[in-house]
């Protein structure tokens, strides 16, 4: 770091020479500089000539200003942001470091209007000129399919906007869950046939039969069939939807920390079944499926005189 | 009643005891109930024959009396008991395979003839046996007596109330009508007959007709010498008690489809043991100790006492929750949760439905909302892990079905649409009820169509009975190969095979009624259960 000498300079300062000494002052402290920190180190210099070199730094988008406890404090800037910046007006820059700020959850267009309270029209301008630059970008968010939320261009978004493993670029894809919803009873149901084929005493049979979380997660990701790593947390919502299908039962058991697989205690088990009564009488006649139930009475154009399905169910 | 149950209701008593007492009945159900005079005026049916369709009806129990204060009598129509109809061959079935071909005519007699007597019950069923059997063997009477004792015993049988034996007869005028009244104790006591007989073969039509009416009168009057000595003793099926039968087959069958057979066999086991010391309507069967099992199963399955009480144990904690342990003692004590099990059967029945008409992603957000109870839109689809679109068509059709219902919870007190909260629920009671509709009119097409059917080869049914009746005439007089021939030849080959179309669909048409019969029971027993609990 280059020292710095201390030049007793005349009253008449060259705003150009003030300006350079304080970015040398700012590369010296790259937290930042108070005001205090400038006045000590050129103590010739009337307040007015350093706020104008000041305003003059910040406008050329060279300093930044930061309100700290202490006070205001100078910060020199990334000379490849400053880069960036040039010839983009006060605005835009607000309107940048809004973005900035709001990390990788993105930010509503109407927030940034709260924000700077910027009209609308203006904000508009601004958005269309950052995107062009390729400052920042816009990402539609999976809850709300007409919002579009912005944030910086080399961000990679939250999971909570894109909506997880389960899209891919905002589409939900069905085929990959059900590919994965067949592995995951497939799993289980071949670990419940070995033990009922093991034929030892019932305790332990159904001890077997049952698969903890943890067991599918990796059986899982052995399998390879996807492309996106998988949570745990992951694989029970898989799993709860095999349950809603009623091709699985659930049951939770204390398990000791420090085991593997368990979450606070506790582990989950699945257990592949089969459904307690087969297809009932009603869905096996005609009439239970019929679309058309309801127009159905004798001497009407619909009929079980003149049915179609009828007929065909009875040539079957 | 509703429509549905009406018209299935007139559909059958037509088919069974025809059009008279069909009018009649359905009138008596869609009126409630009226003394005789007002039948006979508002059906237009001469007072005579109002009274036979009467007769008919109340003795096959479909109508019951009761004397009105200023000796009026009223008669009222049992309009679920009609619907029983429809299960009488799953009755004689389940007769058939509990106490074989004996028990299973035993049944069907008293069913077709509504109320007998167990002499005239043996008698019909040692004849009709006989005839069945080899030449030269008889059925004897104290076979058929045996089994009718073993129904009585295990309350498949009952007697009727009767009329009550005055110890001192009023000097005054009979009631209009008799008050019929059964003692409890008396419902399964059989009366001690000695009934000496064999069955006796009808003879065949070889006999001329001049024989025949010498035949009639001498059995006449042998009749009229022996007076009948359980007279006035008459015996109904008992069909509480078939029902109960089959809500045990039920449990056990889901039983068996969640766990494996040995369980299952135990849980037969506990519901056989139950079966008299418990009410049809009892939410909990009787608690049963683990020792009291173990000697009461059956002889071919020798397991442990330990493996048993495993059994026990993990019927006990199966999410299931048929079986319960209410004590230690014994042993551990364990009951069996009828109430839970017919509500889970009456749910499983509704995933079926839903899955099988809407699909298995639509059975999947059915199943989802009956579990959580009440869900948003958003977290329908979260959960159940289907795209947007398809999850709100779904939801809006199972809407349109009436299989689900919106509960809507207002954020503002001016219930704007905008800011309130609607979340689907699944209530299946209603739901049930629904079905049950359904299921009802469902059979009443069936039947139509069955006989539509018929209808339309009545004139090609009428020609193969015709050509049966000269074939079997010319078989009695002693025809030639030759001439038998021609005539079956009477009927051309595609006729033949229409009449085989024509049996193949009635028969599938049956056994279909039978089908829907079935859920209609389990859907049944769900609503009256959780009725009589409210």
């Amino acid at each position: 770091m280059a020292e710095v000498k201390v030049k007793v300079q005349p009253p008449d300062a060259d705003p150009v020479e003030i300006e350079n000494r304080i970015i040398e002052l700012c590369h010296q402290f790259p937290h930042g500089i108070t005001d205090q920190v400038i006045q000590n180190e050129m103590p010739h210099i009337e307040a007015q000539q350093r706020a104008v070199a000041i305003n003059r730094l910040l406008s050329m988008g060279q300093l930044d200003l930061l309100r700290s406890n202490t006070g205001l404090l100078y910060r020199i800037k990334d000379s490849q942001n400053a880069g960036k910046m040039k010839g983009s007006d006060n605005q835009e820059k607000l309107v940048y470091q809004i973005i900035e700020d709001a990390g990788n959850k993105g930010i509503w267009s109407r927030d940034i209007r709260y924000k700077s309270n910027l009209p609308l029209t203006e904000i508009n301008k601004i958005l269309k000129n950052l995107e062009s630059k390729k400052l920042i970008k816009a990402v539609k968010s999976v809850a709300a399919s007409k919002k579009k939320v912005y944030m910086l261009y080399n961000l990679q978004p939250d999971r909570s906007v894109t909506g997880g493993a389960w899209y891919s670029d905002q589409d939900f894809e069905s085929e990959f869950v059900e590919v994965l919803n067949q592995q995951c009873f497939k799993f289980l149901q071949s670990k419940a046939e070995t033990a009922r084929e093991s034929k030892q005493n019932p305790m332990i049979q159904r001890n077997s039969s049952f698969a903890s979380s943890h067991e599918v997660w990796k059986y899982i990701c052995e399998l390879g069939i996807s492309k996106v790593e998988l949570s745990m947390e992951d694989i029970e919502t898989i799993l709860n939807t095999l349950i809603y299908d009623g091709k699985v039962e659930m049951t939770i058991i204390a398990a000791k920390e420090g085991t593997v697989g368990s979450v606070d205690g506790h582990m989950k088990l699945y257990r592949a079944v089969s459904p307690i009564i087969p297809p009932t009488g009603l869905v096996r006649a005609p009439c239970g499926l019929c679309p058309v139930f309801d127009d159905c009475h004798e001497g009407g154009e619909i009929s079980p005189s003149n049915c179609i399905y009828m007929t065909e169910w009875l040539e079957f | 009643m509703t429509q549905a149950e009406i018209k299935l209701c007139s559909l059958l008593l037509q088919e069974h005891f025809g059009e008279i007492v069909e009018k009649i009945g359905v009138h008596l159900i869609r009126t409630g109930s009226q003394p005789l005079r007002v039948i006979a005026h508002d059906t237009g049916t001469s007072l005579d024959q109002v009274k036979k369709a009467l007769c008919v009806l109340i003795q096959h129990n479909l109508v019951s009396y009761q004397v009105h204060k200023r000796g009026v009598v009223e008669y009222e129509a049992q309009c679920s008991r009609v619907l029983r109809m429809l299960r009488y061959p799953r009755y004689i079935y389940t007769t058939k395979t509990l106490y074989s071909d004996t028990g299973e005519l035993i049944v069907e007699e008293l069913l077709l003839n509504g109320k007998l007597t167990m002499s005239a019950v043996v008698k019909k069923v040692a004849d009709r046996l006989t005839e069945t059997m080899e030449d030269g063997k008889t059925m004897d009477y104290a076979e058929v007596s045996n089994t009718f004792v073993r129904l009585a015993d295990t309350h498949f049988v009952q007697r009727c109330p009767s009329v009550p034996t005055t110890e001192n007869s009023d000097p005054g005028p009979p009631p209009p009508a008799p008050t019929l009244v059964i003692n409890e104790k008396d419902m399964y006591l059989v009366p001690k007959l000695s009934l000496i007989g064999k069955g006796k073969r009808r003879r065949s039509s070889d006999e001329d007709a001049a024989g025949e009416p010498k035949a009639k009168r001498p059995k006449h009057t042998t009749d009229n010498k022996e007076p009948i000595p359980d007279d006035g003793i008459y015996w109904q099926a008992n069909l509480d008690r078939f029902h109960q039968h089959f809500r045990d087959q039920a449990i056990v069958s889901a039983v068996a489809n969640r766990m494996d057979q040995t369980s299952s066999e135990i849980v037969r086991t506990m519901l056989r043991m139950s079966e008299i010391t418990t009410s049809s309507s009892a939410p909990f069967t009787q608690p049963l100790s683990s020792n009291e099992i173990f000697r009461s199963l059956p002889v071919g399955y020798n397991i442990s006492k330990q493996v048993l009480d495993q059994y026990l144990t993990l019927l006990a904690d199966d999410p299931l929750e048929f079986v319960g342990k209410s004590g230690d003692s014994g042993g551990g004590m364990y009951v069996i949760n009828l109430h839970k099990a017919l509500a889970s059967l009456a749910t499983a029945t509704l995933e079926s439905v839903v899955q099988e008409r809407f699909g298995s992603r639509c059975a999947r957000i059915f199943r989802l909302v009956l579990q959580k109870k009440h869900l948003e839109q958003k977290q329908v689809e979260d959960f159940a892990m289907i795209p947007a679109k398809e999850a709100k068509d779904m939801l809006y059709k199972m809407l349109s079905e009436n299989f689900m219902s919106l509960q809507e919870i207002p954020k503002t007190p001016d219930h704007a649409p905008s800011r309130t909260f609607y979340l689907y629920t699944v209530n299946i009671l209603s739901a049930a009820r629904m079905l049950l509709h359904r299921c009802y009119k469902s059979i009443a097409n069936l039947i139509e169509r069955r006989q539509f059917e018929t209808k339309e080869n009545k004139r090609l049914l009428e020609k193969s009975q015709r050509v049966e009746a000269i074939i079997a005439s010319m078989q009695a007089t002693g025809a030639e190969e030759a001439q038998l021939q021609e005539i079956e030849e009477m009927i051309t080959a595609p006729e033949r095979q229409q009449l085989e179309t024509l049996k193949r669909n009635v028969n599938k048409l049956d056994a279909s009624e039978i089908q829907v019969d079935e859920t209609i029971f389990l859907l049944e027993s769900y609503i009256e259960c959780t009725m009589k609990r409210q």
